[in-house]
């Protein structure tokens, strides 16, 4: 956990580490909780959902885990909170699906609904977020054989079902996907459209890292569009500093994008008032 | 939204937002020999963030408009401009020293005595970097003293091992290239055999090659399994004396796909306690280890990477979370409490990540991830001791940021802090 204000060599606040907390590496979800101060870590290698105190720090161990055989968690990549709907949505790229929990489940739960299917379109699920006004959920997901993009489907749906709209194309510039948010209030979907090559197929080399084809930006899209459209807004350029950008954040309050970059190990704040409703004082 | 954004001008703001750019281009050119300036991007409070910009937009006109936004300068970026120090290895034989810095994805070499007792920043003997190397998140590091080479394996992005020769210096490309798994972390080399052994967390296998494997040869062995313990493997020591390969193990463990969550009936994801386990170094498929050290007594805790001493017979293995480097006899099993413990404020162990006994000179070499530093101790030091020689690569009380290969980030609204897991 960093200050916001922290720039440059700054170390972080506040680390939750060790045994005890259940945390591992290949993390790539977080969600925080304002109304409830909690944190929400999905837990790729044991396949699990750890909740924490927000101020939690040290070895400190989860509040809530869930975890078993009876949630269908295979290998959990993302997360988001749904606190309208009191709602917890999980999405996997091993297991191609989003899960939908209660809040506060706790142990080996079932999902209240599962999206997955041929249906569905969806692959590799790196990212999730729930627009709770419009009543929509948005997930990105990566595909060699179907689109990579945005999947929007009804915040309600389940099974295998059919998106309303598909945001992918070469106009995109979606190349490879992580983390999404919403902005509710705008209905903005704001992405880290990372645009790594990588090949992880042991008779194919993978280009090198150091030599990204397509460099990553952050693209934001209406909730409302739909098939091959440019990005309503990007963050992109040499000055910006991103080359694979992988998670994106908003602090509404100040205006800010945050977001985390893979190639740099670095994290940028970028002031864009312009990327948010105007305040009416 | 707007379609192109201007903001006010201050020609005394000008120079601070050049340095700014200077600052951006140093970042987006890592491969400087030397280290770059941490980026100072002016602050919210500066009136230099209020600079005239002109912000570029891509010109695309959609079918609604312009695409908004653009190269937009961050007001502020964290990021850790020194190596962060992952895992170690030593060669008594040709007195050099190698660590895989995750960070800045590079090799660094030093001389086995160079670390000294001062607060001195010690610089690396030579440094591999750059695109041609294809290195980035580096993780476990391997020497070859009768050949002179170093293996190296990515960890998250690249699923490769690179072997380069002793005396290769900056952006060179590697003598070989193995494609590995994704998930690699551990690289440990048996002479004896002829062969290589890499751990991978994402599929929780060993996986032993040729050692000149290249290219996308396939493994002559595979340890995977339920029966093998095998969870969320990290550090690996494939021991030439004893014919074994031990293996650090976090303990997670979670089914990969529908079909194996539904092998020998449903499967969830599970979380076991840590443990180092041993396998003979034939053992192939889902085979019971020989040996398995796990239990409350032994005090492992996220056990990262392992070192065999086979001349007294004894395992280090650098326990990170408890700053601990904890001794084992080399055969111990079940609940087995250590033989020694290095740990305590006067240790200067911090995120320990690697480990290396040098038996020949008595030593014992420690990366700490969380400082940026690595400390050699006596082999048999124990309890809350001095290191006997500290090198740093950074100066004193310089922060750890401490980001590998981030990949999300949340907003605490509450705190006003930024969260990342890592």
């Amino acid at each position: 956990m960093f200050a916001r204000l922290a720039n440059g060599n700054s170390g972080p606040v506040r680390v939750i580490e060790g045994q005890g907390t259940k945390l591992s590496r290949t993390m790539h979800g977080i969600a925080y909780d304002p109304l409830h101060d909690e944190m929400i870590v999905p837990v790729h290698l044991a396949g699990a959902l750890l909740v924490f105190r927000g101020d939690a720090k040290g070895e400190e161990a989860p509040i809530r885990v869930i975890q078993g055989p009876h949630t269908g968690i295979l290998r959990p990549e993302t997360t988001a909170l749904d606190l309208v709907h009191d709602e917890i949505y999980v999405g996997e790229d091993g297991g191609k699906d989003i899960l939908v929990f209660p809040r506060n489940a706790n142990g080996d739960v079932a999902p209240l609904r599962t999206i997955r299917g041929p249906k569905t379109g969806l692959d590799e699920v790196r990212g999730v977020a729930v627009d709770p006004v419009r009543n929509l959920l948005v997930v990105s997901s990566r595909s060699r054989k179907a689109p990579t993009g945005l999947f929007i489907f009804n915040r309600t749906d389940d099974g295998n079902v059919t998106p309303r709209a598909i945001i992918a194309g070469p106009r995109t510039g979606i190349v490879r996907i992580r983390q999404i948010v919403v902005d509710p209030e705008q209905g903005k979907i704001f992405v880290a459209v990372k645009n790594n090559k990588e090949s992880y197929r042991w008779d194919a080399a993978s280009p090198s890292p150091w030599n990204p084809d397509e460099p990553g930006f952050i693209g934001v899209w209406d909730i409302t569009d739909n098939g091959d459209v440019l990005p309503r807004a990007v963050i992109k350029g040499l000055a910006s500093g991103l080359v694979w950008p992988a998670g994106v954040a908003l602090n509404s309050e100040d205006r800010e994008i945050y977001t985390i970059d893979s190639v740099r190990n670095g994290m940028f704040t970028f002031h864009t008032p312009e990327f948010f409703r105007k305040k009416t004082n | 939204m707007e379609n192109s954004m201007k903001r006010r001008a201050s020609l005394a703001c000008a120079g601070a937002f050049m340095v700014f750019i200077a600052g951006s281009l140093l970042l987006l050119h890592p491969y400087s020999p030397t280290f770059p300036a941490v980026v100072q991007a002016s602050d919210l409070d500066d009136p230099c963030s209020e600079a005239m910009v002109q912000v570029s937009t891509s010109g695309a006109a959609s079918a609604s408009g312009s695409v908004a936004g653009g190269d937009i300068v961050p007001v502020r970026s964290l990021a850790d401009p020194y190596p962060s120090l992952h895992s170690v290895a030593v060669d008594p034989e040709n007195n050099r020293v190698v660590m895989s810095d995750s960070n800045r994805g590079s090799v660094l070499f030093y001389e086995r005595t160079s670390a000294g007792s001062s607060s001195k920043v010690t610089s690396p003997k030579w440094q591999v970097r750059g695109p041609a190397t294809g290195m980035m998140f580096i993780a476990g590091v391997a020497m070859d003293p009768a050949r002179h080479e170093v293996f190296a394996v990515n960890n998250d992005i690249g699923d490769r091992m690179e072997v380069f020769p002793y005396d290769e210096e900056g952006n060179v490309k590697p003598k070989r290239v193995l494609l590995v798994p994704h998930g690699a972390w551990g690289v440990s080399l048996n002479g004896g055999r002829d062969e290589l052994a890499i751990s991978i967390e994402h599929i929780n296998s060993v996986l032993v090659y040729r050692r000149e494997a290249a290219g996308g040869e396939a493994p002559l062995r595979v340890i995977r399994g339920a029966q093998t313990g095998l969870a969320d493997p990290h550090g690996i020591a494939f021991d030439v004396a004893t014919n074994e390969i031990l293996v650090s193990n976090h303990g997670n463990w979670a089914p990969l796909t529908q079909e194996e969550a539904s092998e020998g009936g449903l499967q969830g994801g599970r979380f076991a306690l840590p443990s180092i386990t041993t396998f003979p170094a034939e053992a192939k498929g889902d085979v019971k280890p020989t040996r398995t050290i796990q239990g409350a007594r032994t005090e492992l805790n996220w056990p990262m990477g392992i070192s065999v001493d086979t001349a007294h017979d004894e395992i280090a293995v650098a326990s990170y979370g408890n700053n601990s480097i904890l001794v084992f006899h080399r055969t111990d099993n079940g609940d087995a409490v250590p033989v020694r413990v290095i740990h305590g404020d006067r240790a200067g162990i911090l995120g320990p990540m690697g480990v290396a006994i040098d038996s020949k000179n008595d030593e014992l070499w420690v990366t700490n991830y969380r400082d940026h530093s690595a400390v050699v101790f006596p082999r048999a030091a124990e309890g809350n001791v001095a290191p006997k020689r500290i090198l740093r690569n950074a100066p004193v009380g310089t922060p750890a940021v401490g980001f590998g290969n981030p990949g999300a980030v949340a907003y605490d609204s509450r705190r006003e802090e930024i969260l990342v897991p890592n």
